[in-house]
């Protein structure tokens, strides 16, 4: 699904990921961990396609396909899709639309015609109801006078109505409440299946608890350090990453 | 009848730093004759369906195309003498030039407290000075819509005078919709005089023609007065438009809320410049402003000016202007959702204007002008209603 080879990315004239590498198969969760400033957000805005992320090297296949040569609209047309860790406030333009269009965008690039206005009611309820969201938001502005939280669901509804092949999720556990965390990982749990990807970015292990990995990697200094499974997560929540780091240098 | 004979506006008159006048400097400014039937005939098959509730006038060529009686004032009401025209301020010379020039006047009067809904049509074929009266009496109420629509694709001058006198305690909401043709000169002068409280809303959006310019005089003479002023402008091409809005708060407890969004496209300029003057008079006054420009295109230029004249302690003033470019945050929030960049472009743009638009309280114009906008932001109107 995706296989990144020697990534190199500056943001600013600041060298950020420096020759990093990573395999995330098809129907695989991995989550990226690591102190911060170790580039776990850079990692992510990179794959999106973000600009001012400027990449100098290396190498990113995404289902066959170079996705460092496609604009940013273009890679999540295809299936990519970049979960804020800060999702913005657009007022004026309402979530509803927005969820439309961007599925719209994608029917189009697969060759499918718009989606039937019932149809896609019919789906974005279905999906609220596990997002235990109030229908009451497709009517507000994107994001507009959410709680952090509240934002974090509608990424992860953006998420289920969208159906991605590879989700980045960018610290969707931040500002979350146990009660808010369980229902985003629940949404987030759905969408596992064994045609698509999850990468989660994550600075903490709780968000594991209830998204079980299939393999975590530790991301530090720009480049991934160290690999393993579920059980890695729990040693770096007992014994932090200074060890790592240390070992790494 | 001729011109004033004294030079129009420049650029070195305070408030006309940002006005371009260019294509009037040589105007004759004559008015030209009142349409032909089949002018008429043909103009009336071109204007936008009526709005339910509201009676209708049709303004061509500052001649009222209506058989309605009591609304028409032929003639010109009293003028600078030619002696002082010299003197006359730059700000007031259209206005002047209007006075002078003018063939029929439209008056709109609303008795004791009656309410009433009026959509008045501006068409400019040629040159006009087309003149709107208004007159609401203690608790009266007025929702007047007044639309300039765009039929002439020729050159056509335009300068408009609107005065409306609102009487204690009566509402107005002046919805001005001013989406002319592409070789279009507009001009207009607006003075409004708000009595002890009353209530004046301003909704004004503006797109379309060359050069458009705002003058507008408000005198919150009565206590207890309030103006809401909502303005949005969209430039494109080498279109200038440019306000300049002169409040004064001259009585206790007068209260004003300005807020204009602009957008200059291409290569054109937009400008606003909002001028409030909060006189010893006027204690407990009470002034806020929002002026924003966003800047999308690389040669387009964008001139928000704030003005606060401030002779009493005892006052609540706010001003905020802005000029800016699309945030970038949210245009990569919409491209990281498949949402294509012009597609994305144009909600941002549509997102900024909207703020203004949702003030059109009659749905029916509303609706309208969300369609009418289509045109400059692909997307506006599925991004209001979901569709």
């Amino acid at each position: 699904m995706l296989s990144i080879k020697d990534l190199r990315t500056t943001v600013g004239n600041r060298k950020v990921l420096d020759g990093l590498s990573l395999q995330v198969p098809a129907g695989e969760v991995h989550a990226i961990m690591g102190p911060n400033g170790s580039g776990k957000s850079t990692l992510a805005y990179t794959l999106a396609g973000r600009p001012g992320y400027e990449v100098t090297g290396g190498s990113v296949s995404y289902r066959g396909q170079d996705l460092l040569a496609l604009e940013p609209e273009a890679r999540a047309q295809r299936g990519l899709f970049l979960g804020f860790q800060y999702p913005v406030e657009i007022p004026g333009v309402n979530n509803v639309y927005l969820l439309k269009a961007a599925l719209n965008a994608a029917r189009k690039q697969r060759g499918l015609p718009e989606v039937d206005a019932f149809e896609f009611l019919t789906l974005v309820r279905e999906k609220m109801k596990i997002m235990q969201m109030d229908e009451s938001f497709l009517s507000r502005g994107v994001n507009e006078g959410f709680s952090g939280g509240e934002k974090k669901r509608n990424e992860i509804l953006q998420m289920l109505v969208l159906e991605p092949s590879l989700a980045l999720l960018d610290e969707t556990d931040s500002g979350l409440d146990i009660d808010a965390l369980k229902v985003v990982a629940n949404g987030v749990n759905t969408l596992r299946s064994p045609e698509r990807a999850i990468v989660l970015v994550t600075h903490y292990q709780r968000l594991l608890d209830y998204i079980k990995p299939d393999r975590v990697h530790v991301l530090a200094r720009g480049k991934i350090i160290r690999s393993g499974g579920p059980e890695l997560a729990q040693e770096l929540e007992a014994r932090g990453y200074d060890w790592l780091l240390t070992d790494a240098a | 009848m001729s011109a004033l004979p004294v030079s129009l506006p420049t650029p070195r008159d305070e408030n006309w730093k940002y006005a371009n006048l260019r294509g009037l400097s040589r105007a004759r400014f004559d008015p030209s004759p009142p349409p032909s039937a089949e002018t008429l005939a043909r103009v009336t098959a071109a204007l936008p369906a009526p709005i339910d509730g509201f009676e209708r006038f049709v303004i061509i060529d500052g001649f009222i195309a209506s058989d309605a009686s009591g609304v028409k004032q032929s003639g010109n009401p009293p003028t600078t003498s030619s002696s002082t025209i010299g003197t006359i301020e730059a700000d007031r010379y259209f206005l002047e030039l209007n006075r002078r020039l003018r063939s029929e006047t439209l008056r709109l009067e609303v008795a004791r407290h009656q309410k009433r809904a009026v959509e008045v049509i501006v068409v400019s074929l040629g040159t006009s000075h087309p003149a709107i009266e208004v007159a609401l009496s203690e608790g009266a109420e007025l929702s007047l819509i007044e639309r300039h629509v765009p039929i002439s694709t020729d050159t056509v001058i335009t300068n408009l005078a609107v005065s409306a006198i609102v009487g204690p305690h009566a509402r107005l909401e002046l919805s001005r919709i001013a989406q002319t043709g592409a070789k279009t000169q507009h001009v207009e002068t607006i003075e409004l005089h708000l009595a002890e409280g009353s209530t004046t809303k301003v909704i004004q959006l503006t797109t379309g023609g060359a050069v458009s310019r705002t003058t507008a005089f408000v005198d919150h003479a009565g206590r207890e007065s309030t103006l809401e002023w909502h303005a949005a402008a969209l430039g494109e091409g080498t279109q200038s438009h440019d306000a300049y809005v002169r409040v004064a708060h001259s009585a206790p407890g007068a209260k004003t809320l300005q807020q204009f969004r602009g957008i200059a496209s291409g290569r054109s300029r937009v400008s606003f410049n909002g001028h409030m003057r909060v006189d010893a008079t006027s204690p407990n006054a009470q002034s806020d402003q929002s002026l924003k420009c966003l800047l999308a295109g690389p040669e387009a230029e964008a001139d928000v000016r704030p003005q606060l004249e401030i002779y009493t302690d005892a006052v609540k003033a706010s001003h905020g202007a802005t000029v800016g470019k699309l945030d970038p945050d949210m245009l990569f929030y919409l491209l990281s959702r498949g949402i294509p960049e012009e597609s994305a472009s144009s909600l941002l743009k549509w997102a900024f204007v909207s703020d203004v638009i949702r003030r059109l309280s009659t749905p029916a114009l509303r609706a309208d002008i969300e369609h009418s906008l289509e045109r400059v932001l692909p997307g506006a109107v599925a991004a209001r209603s979901g569709t």
